[in-house]
């Protein structure tokens, strides 16, 4: 049998994803720029090189590998719990008025309160730890995944609903081999939206308790007026990002794949 | 004549819409045989859609009852698949062509049986070529056959259909009414077919029942007595089918 999927173009949108190499061009432009004219060590605009020699620094102490993967495995496994936890709380949701109604007010109430505000509450319950830290990540990132769900199984089309009765198929059946691969390309985007969304959490719940993370250590950096270091983990944090987005991009593009592509949301 | 495959007995249904409890179809009695092409004409708004999807156990009657192979329909019934018009929608759009023939059996039978089934049925709608492609991938008369395809391969005893030709170009469609009187001969299927298009009950029917009406009740049931071996050229030419085309637009009532 011939595989008509066209390699080509699947490629293609795959190599998309890929950041165009000139857009970092300005950005090389500005650090060189800004290493020139930037005479002697200021504590408020250290030059590029004091940030790369911050970073050696701080990983000679053996402080960084440990930070960077314990904020790694907060932002993966935060990741998938808010996944799965914003699918089936979504679908729920879509499939029934009466759970959308009865749980309505409660998630819009959940979903006001500033995650920062509830770091104090979590400590409280979970004391200083990476479940605590999970905890939050996870509550305030699984917002964009749930949403999204929610409102593409509402808009499954009725049709497609009445196939799955006539072909005889349980709730459960239903569930898994209609509901949710229709509404696939609205999960992807909806954990697309959340991905920063995680590692702002993540590193915002280090900065604010200090636990082991970049976060600590950039509040460690800042207390301890080592800007270079500060400004070289920033650089670190945004490097991170554009990796794990792009990762994802690619991975999204994979899947997506067998969807009609008009139905892929931008 | 043997025992009817479905029966209709003064069936009716009606919806409780925004508007308040609205009757659609009223009255319904209709027996349908094995291996019979039953038409089902009407203008829109007469209830055609209901009615499929009472005989497809979507809908219940409100009053009257159905009965497929003698027992009275409380859900979808075994042995009866629809095929909807909206092609697009009724399909799995992330599954291959394969795999969307295969949704309808894959939870019930071995996989070996599986795959000769969608193997077979692929190859008499003619898209054994296209198997492993997604229907997205496809023109709109091979989606409808794709469809028909996924319905084949459940082996029914009826098939209901629901203008499953309306979006279709005229060439793709004289195709496809070819392609279900062969399937009728080859599986002995029965066939009830909606449509709006007087020429096509004709064309494919044993009888075209006719409704009108709002509440939608079944007017007249013609009998077609054509040569059982139907021709897009000559069998549209025959006397006898321009009398019939004639009767059911009188029917219907236009002109």
């Amino acid at each position: 049998m011939s595989q008509r999927l066209p390699k080509f173009p699947f490629l293609g949108r795959l190599l998309m994803q890929l950041p165009s190499p000139l857009g970092v061009l300005p950005l090389i432009a500005v650090l060189i720029v800004w290493q020139i004219l930037q005479k002697g060590n200021s504590p408020y605009f250290p030059p590029p090189s004091a940030w790369w020699s911050g970073i050696v620094q701080s990983a000679a102490t053996g402080k960084l590998l440990p930070a960077c993967l314990a904020s790694l495995q907060t932002i993966l496994v935060g990741m998938v719990l808010a996944t799965a936890a914003g699918v089936m709380l979504g679908v729920l949701i879509g499939l029934s008025r009466r759970t959308a109604r009865a749980l309505g007010p409660l998630l819009e109430f959940c979903r006001a309160m500033p995650p920062p505000a509830i770091v104090p509450l979590a400590i409280l319950f979970l004391g200083y730890d990476e479940r605590m830290k999970l905890t939050i990540v996870v509550i305030s990132a699984m917002w964009p995944i749930l949403l999204n769900t929610a409102s593409a199984i509402q808009r499954i089309h009725p049709i497609l609903l009445d196939v799955a009765t006539s072909f005889h198929l349980s709730f459960y059946e239903r569930i898994r081999f209609v509901a949710i691969p229709s509404v696939m390309p609205s999960i992807l985007l909806g954990v697309r939206i959340a991905l920063p969304l995680t590692i702002v959490l993540t590193l915002l719940v280090e900065i604010l308790t200090s636990i082991e993370g970049v976060g600590a250590l950039m509040i460690t950096a800042q207390r301890n007026f080592q800007s270079g270091q500060l400004y070289g983990l920033l650089v670190l944090v945004g490097l991170f990002g554009f990796f794990l987005n792009t990762v994802f991009s690619m991975i999204q593009a994979i899947i997506l794949r067998r969807w009609p592509p008009r139905s892929i949301p931008a | 004549m043997s025992d009817p495959v479905f029966e209709c007995r003064s069936a009716s249904v009606t919806l409780s819409l925004s508007g308040g409890a609205r009757p659609i179809i009223s009255d319904i009695n209709l027996d349908i045989q094995q291996a019979e092409f039953l038409s089902i004409v009407g203008p829109s708004g007469t209830g055609k859609t209901t009615l499929l999807r009472m005989l497809g156990g979507l809908l219940h009657p409100t009053s009257g009852e159905v009965r497929v192979n003698g027992a009275i329909l409380t859900g979808p019934p075994e042995g009866v698949v629809i095929v909807f018009q909206d092609y697009a929608n009724a399909l799995l759009q992330w599954r291959t062509v394969a795999a969307n023939v295969a949704f309808g059996i894959e939870r019930k039978l071995p996989a070996k049986e599986c795959t000769d089934r969608v193997n077979a049925a692929l190859d008499l709608v003619g898209l054994s070529r296209r198997a492993e492609d997604y229907p997205w991938q496809l023109s709109g008369g091979m989606q409808q056959r794709v469809q028909i395809a996924r319905a084949l391969a459940l082996r029914p005893a009826v098939m209901l259909m629901d203008e499953p030709f309306a979006a279709l170009d005229a060439m793709t469609k004289a195709g496809l009414q070819d392609e279900l009187l062969r399937l009728r001969d080859q599986t002995r299927t029965s066939f009830v077919f909606i449509t709006h298009d007087i020429e096509e009950a004709v064309y494919l029917g044993d009888r075209v029942a006719v409704l009108k009406g709002s509440p939608g009740r079944i007017e007249d049931i013609v009998k077609i007595e054509l040569p059982s071996l139907r021709d897009q050229i000559s069998t549209r030419q025959m006397p006898e089918f321009l009398a019939y085309r004639y009767g059911l637009h009188k029917a219907i009532g236009h002109g």
